[in-house]
Order: structure tokens, then C-alpha cells, then sequence
């Protein structure tokens, strides 16, 4: 196991450049997640760690050691891709070995290791067949199988479970995170699906546009985004967000909208007087209030059993509300909602940064 | 609609047809059928069994298709290794690469015989200048002629095999190769544990359709060296022409490609089973 460390890391595809300097250091053991939406360079910057990408800027160290010019094979790394790249014409047990084979591993040291893999993933079973008598999971568990044979110092991860179904999804997440929690291995996995990304990781890296927007741990990301990117990306129903003026006045603060809302803060927030800014809160702080509360008209009611969706208009925005207390709501209504003062979320217009209480 | 008649449909269906049939008819069966029936002639097969030049030219043929083939498809599969690449220039020079195939082949293998030509060709010009000695009489001996026909076979038609199995190995998934990377394996153990595995299937029918398709090269022998001299470097392709045209046996000439056959027709079968079957490792 060792740590990894990306410092000031670029990509550059001739004149363009696609990762302008990336900065993350992996302590040895940890799951980190690169999330971010589709083509803000999460595979490339994986790519550059496994050494199957060139890396035009910056160092990338596995343990103390650089590796920006090192081969793949000799990273002491193992990757789970995005389609398996299981080898078609090998069965699953030769799949597995196929590595140590390679580094002409004893064929009783072979045997044990895959033996001693597929009982991990329970895949005994299935070790003559080829891949492609394998169902979609399985061909996942056996592609997790053969990076955990070679036991490396790192694994990375692109997008393993996007192939696979909704419910086989949330199953294998659980099993790859049991399977960390077991080995500890130093592990980095991509993926666009930001539930996924909440649910594993020890820590989370949200990148946009090929930069780093946030680096944290799913529930800091979650509590305190650092900006407008960050709060949009993390969380699902996505947080509302609303502009308007913060207004200051002796102790009391608000933010006023272009419709003539008054948006309440905390007295203790931050920012200036007249200064544009966004009000977000997310759908889950909001409460229902018998009145004093901020007017809204719900336009739908989605209840899903545990929880009821209510999306409706307030100042001009559509925002959405989830209430987990049985409570009937109607299309057309009038309703008083109050936002949880301390989580509200107010970032400035400008710059999209989070302004800090 | 009365029983016993054609719906509309059907009856244009007929008359779609009917151009079809007429081509199949005209071109496929009445062909063949004359050809069959002009080598039914037993005593041309005692004639040709007879003939000490027939003989000669299975062994050419089996010669021929053994070498021409087998070498023409491993350089296809190697060079198919190097078109793969990516780059700018290789995608150029793989455009002048196809030219061979590309060019009728008249004016192109005339030219390689002039080449060759003993006495005044570019070749032993060279040899003569550089070594001030007489080169080898390229095209006046069995066995050098040969060569010189499967390098003229080979440099016509290495272009297509390379396209070919240039064609299987871009349908390779590029995941396995970066897989194979990461596992350790070195440029060779990627060919023999990813590549070969893959291309083996289309390798094997290559060579059935390449077999198949070279035994019919009339060209590359009767363009360089016309089956001479003395009908030492001819083929079944070529020997047909000797007697229906050279001696006026037109019956035995076809009992020639008849003889053929036996060989060709298991090949046929075998090859379209294969193809049926598909990709199956
Ligand atoms: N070979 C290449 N040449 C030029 N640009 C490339 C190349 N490969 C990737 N890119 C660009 O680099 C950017 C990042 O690509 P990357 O594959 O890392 O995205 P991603 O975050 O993994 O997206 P996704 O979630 O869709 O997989 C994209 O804008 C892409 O167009
Ligand atoms: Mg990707």
C-alpha cells in the first residue's frame, strides 16, 4: 500500500490543454472519488496515474517515488476499466492469473492467490468459464478480482459500475466498499454519479472543467460547499439557489430578490450590504410553516412512500422541497416554507464563492 | 381472390425476379454446365496425366499457393501491426502502400519483367554496374521463376490482406491492450496474449480466401513469365490457356481447371462454414 500524491499535474492534447494543474495527496489507504461532470477529465487524470496517459505537467508520486516516467507495469498499480477489458479468449481463472503469470509468479502461488480471490467475490464457481458466459456483474467482480490477485499498491478505478444495472449498481458499490474496508488498499475511483461518489468515498475530489473545485469529505462537501459548482453538484434533488441583494440593517440580514422577496439569513452572515449574491438551501432544510414563512405555490407533489417531492414557485425560481412527515400537499396550493437559517448557503454572485459566516 | 392464382404481390415478385433468374441462368449455370460437360472427356484426363508438363504444374501450383500464400498473409499481419499506429505520416504512407493493389496489373507486372529481363533489365543493369558480373537469368529458370512470381503475387496483393486484417485489428477493444499494459506484459506478450488471439479466427479464413483466390492468379504467371520457359513455371491458372489456346485442346485446357475440384470445393465449404459460424474462440 502507499500513498499518492498529484502535485500541479497537467494534460495537454498539442495546443490544448484539458487538466490545468491538479493538486491531491492520497494518504496511504484512503478511497478517494473523482466526480465531476462528463468530459472535465477525471479519466485522463486517472490515465496519467495508471501511466497509460502522458503526463505533460507536473509529478505524480506512488509512495516517495516519482513515476511521471515510469511504465504502467512497473507502478505497482492494478485498474478496473470502464468495459472490464477482461481478455476474451482466456477463462476467468487464467483472466485472474494472467498478471503473475506475467511476473512469473510460482503456478501453486497462482493458484492460491486467484483461489483465494474468488472465494473474496465468489466467483469459485465460475472460474473456467470465459468471460463472455459471464453476466454483466460477474464480469465486474472478475475484473475487481483481477486487480486484487496482484495485490498492488493502488487501485484505480474508471467508472466500473456505469455498465451495470440500478440495482446491481448500488449492490456492487457495497461490495467494493466492504472489499476496501477488508484490503485497505490506497484506492482512487472515478465516476460521473455523485450518489456513488457520497456513498464510498473516505474523501471526495470535485472537478470541473479540469480543475479541482473541492477536495473534502462527502459530508463536508455536502455541509459547506465551496462554491456555486460544488453546492449544484453534490446532493440530490439539487440545492435551490436563488439571486438577490444581501441587505444589511443594524442586526437583521436578508436577501432581497429582483421579485420582492425577502430571503431570511442569520444575523451573522456574512457579506456586504448591497453585495449580489445566490441564497441556496437544500430541498431537505425546508419546513412547512403555518405562516410568516416564504409564500410558495406548489406546481407538483412527487411523493415516493419515505419522503414527498414538492416542487414549487417561490420569487420567480422553481425550488424543490422534500418533507419526510405525512402531510398532504396539493398541485395549486399556497404554502409557507421556512429555510433552516444555519443551512442556508450564500455565495457570491460574482465569483461563485462561498461566503464564509 | 380465386384459388390457384397469384395474389399481386406474388405475381410482382415473379417479374422482380425474373432479370435474376435470367443472369443466374446466362452467366452461372449455362457456363458452368458447358464447361462441365466440355470436360467430360475422360480421355482428357489420360492425356493430362499422361503429360509430364501437367505434373510438373501441380507441383508448381502447390508450390506456389504454399509459399506465395503463407508469406504474403505473415507479412500482412505484420505490417497490419504497423499501419495500426496513429500518426500522420504512417496514415500517408499507408495510402502510397495500397497502390499495388490499387494499379491494373498488366502495365505494373509487364514492368517487373522488363525488370528482370537477363540481359537489359534495370535489375541486372544495377547488379552489373555495382559487381561488374552478369546477375541470374531471373525469369529463365524453373525455380527463380517461381520466385519471382510469388514476389510479383505477394508485392500485388499484400496491400488487400494488410487492409484486411488491419480491419481485425482496429476492432481489437483498445481496453485490453491498456489492461495488458498495467498486467506487464511487454509488446511481444501483448501480440501473443491479446492480438493473435483475436485475429487467429480471420487469420485462418484469410488463408482459406487467399488459397482459393490465388490459385485463380493468372497474371502475376502469364504477365512474367508466360509459364515458361518450357512450360516449367506454369499453374492450373495458366495451363487451361496453354492447351485450349496454345494447342487447340480446348477440352483438355478446361479438364485442367476441372481437376481443380476436388481441392477447391472442400476449401469452399469449409470456408463458408467458418464464416457462418462466425466469431467463436
Ligand atoms: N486523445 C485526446 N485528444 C484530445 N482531447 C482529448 C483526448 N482525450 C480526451 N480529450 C479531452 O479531454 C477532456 C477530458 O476527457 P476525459 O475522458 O478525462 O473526461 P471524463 O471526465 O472522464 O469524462 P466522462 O465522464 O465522459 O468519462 C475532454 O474534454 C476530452 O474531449
Ligand atoms: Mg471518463
Amino acid at each position: 500500500m502507499a500513498s499518492v500524491s498529484v502535485e500541479a499535474v497537467r494534460k495537454r492534447y498539442g495546443a490544448l490543454e484539458v487538466i490545468h494543474g491538479i493538486d491531491i495527496a492520497i494518504p496511504d489507504g484512503e478511497f478517494v472519488v473523482l466526480v465531476g461532470p462528463s468530459g472535465c477529465g477525471k479519466s485522463t487524470l486517472l490515465r496519467m496515474i495508471a501511466g497509460l496517459e502522458e503526463i505533460s505537467g507536473g509529478t505524480v508520486r506512488i509512495g516517495q517515488r516519482v513515476v511521471n516516467q515510469v511504465p504502467s507495469k512497473d507502478r505497482d498499480i492494478a485498474m478496473v476499466f470502464q468495459n472490464y477489458a477482461l481478455y476474451p479468449h482466456m477463462t476467468v481463472r487464467e483472466n485472474m492469473g494472467f498478471s503473475l503469470r506475467l511476473r512469473k509468479a510460482e503456478t501453486e502461488v497462482i493458484a492460491e492467490r486467484v483461489q483465494r480471490a474468488a472465494q473474496i467475490l465468489s466467483l469459485t464457481e465460475l472460474l473456467d468459464r470465459h468471460p463472455k458466459q459471464l453476466s454483466g456483474g460477474q464480469r465486474q467482480r472478475v475484473a475487481m478480482g483481477r486487480a486484487i490477485v496482484r495485490n498492488p499498491q493502488v487501485f484505480l478505478f474508471d467508472e466500473p459500475l456505469s455498465n451495470l444495472d440500478a440495482k446491481l449498481r448500488v449492490q456492487m458499490r457495497t461490495e467494493i466498499k466492504a472489499l476496501h474496508q477488508q484490503l485497505k488498499t490506497t484506492s482512487i475511483y472515478v465516476t460521473h454519479d455523485q450518489i456513488e461518489a457520497m456513498t464510498m468515498a473516505d474523501r471526495i475530489v470535485v472537478m470541473h472543467d479540469g480543475i479541482v473545485e473541492q477536495i473534502g469529505t462527502p459530508l463536508e462537501l455536502y455541509d459547506t460547499p465551496a462554491n456555486l459548482f460544488v453546492a449544484g453538484f453534490i446532493g440530490s434533488p439539487a440545492i435551490n439557489l436563488i439571486r438577490g441583494i444581501l441587505r444589511r440593517d443594524g442586526g437583521r440580514c436578508w436577501v432581497a430578490t429582483e421579485a420582492g422577496v425577502d430571503l431570511p439569513l442569520n444575523g451573522d452572515a456574512a457579506g456586504q450590504d448591497g453585495q449580489a449574491v445566490v441564497y441556496g438551501f437544500r430541498p431537505e432544510h425546508l419546513t412547512p410553516v403555518e405562516n410568516s414563512g416564504l409564500l410558495s405555490r406548489i406546481e407538483v407533489v412527487e411523493p415516493t412512500g419515505a419522503n414527498t417531492f414538492v416542487y414549487a414557485e417561490l420569487s420567480g425560481a422553481q425550488i424543490c422541497g422534500v418533507f419526510s412527515e405525512r402531510r398532504s400537499f396539493a398541485a395549486g396550493e399556497t404554502l409557507h416554507l421556512m429555510p433552516q437559517l444555519d443551512r442556508v448557503h450564500l455565495f457570491d454572485a460574482a465569483s461563485g464563492r462561498r461566503l464564509a459566516a | 381472390m380465386a384459388p390457384g392464382r397469384l395474389s399481386q404481390e406474388a405475381t410482382w415478385g415473379l417479374i422482380f425476379l425474373v432479370p435474376y433468374i435470367v443472369l443466374f441462368l446466362g452467366l452461372v449455370i449455362y457456363p458452368v454446365s458447358y464447361g462441365l460437360i466440355l470436360g467430360a472427356n475422360p480421355k482428357s484426363y489420360v492425356r493430362l496425366w499422361t503429360d509430364p508438363v501437367f505434373l510438373r504444374t501441380i507441383v508448381n501450383t502447390v508450390v506456389f499457393l504454399g509459399v506465395a500464400v503463407n508469406i504474403k498473409l505473415f507479412l500482412a499481419l505484420l505490417l497490419s501491426g504497423f499501419f495500426v499506429h496513429e500518426r500522420r505520416w504512417i496514415r500517408w504512407l499507408s495510402v502510397v502502400f495500397i497502390l499495388p493493389w490499387a494499379i491494373p496489373s498488366i502495365p505494373t507486372i509487364l514492368s517487373f519483367r522488363w525488370m528482370l529481363n537477363a540481359e537489359w533489365g534495370m535489375l541486372n543493369s544495377l547488379i552489373f554496374r555495382l559487381t561488374l558480373e552478369d546477375g541470374p537469368n531471373w525469369l529463365l529458370d524453373r525455380w527463380s521463376g517461381l520466385g519471382m512470381i510469388c514476389v510479383v503475387h505477394i508485392w500485388k496483393y499484400l496491400p488487400f490482406w494488410t487492409l484486411i486484417l488491419l480491419a481485425g485489428r482496429l476492432a481489437i477493444p483498445k481496453d485490453l491492450y491498456e489492461s495488458a499494459d498495467v498486467d506487464g506484459a511487454s509488446g511481444l506478450q501483448k501480440f501473443r496474449y491479446v492480438t493473435f488471439p483475436s485475429l487467429r479466427n480471420l487469420y485462418i479464413t484469410c488463408t482459406l480466401l487467399s488459397t482459393i483466390m490465388s490459385l485463380g492468379d493468372f497474371n502475376s504467371i502469364y504477365l512474367l513469365t508466360g509459364g515458361g520457359p518450357a512450360d516449367s513455371t506454369q499453374t492450373l491458372a495458366t495451363l487451361g490457356i496453354r492447351y485450349a489456346f496454345g494447342m487447340s485442346e480446348i477440352e483438355v485446357g478446361v479438364s485442367t481447371v476441372v481437376v481443380a475440384l476436388p481441392v477447391m470445393l472442400p476449401l469452399l465449404v469449409l470456408m463458408l462454414r467458418r464464416m457462418k459460424k462466425g466469431e467463436q474462440p
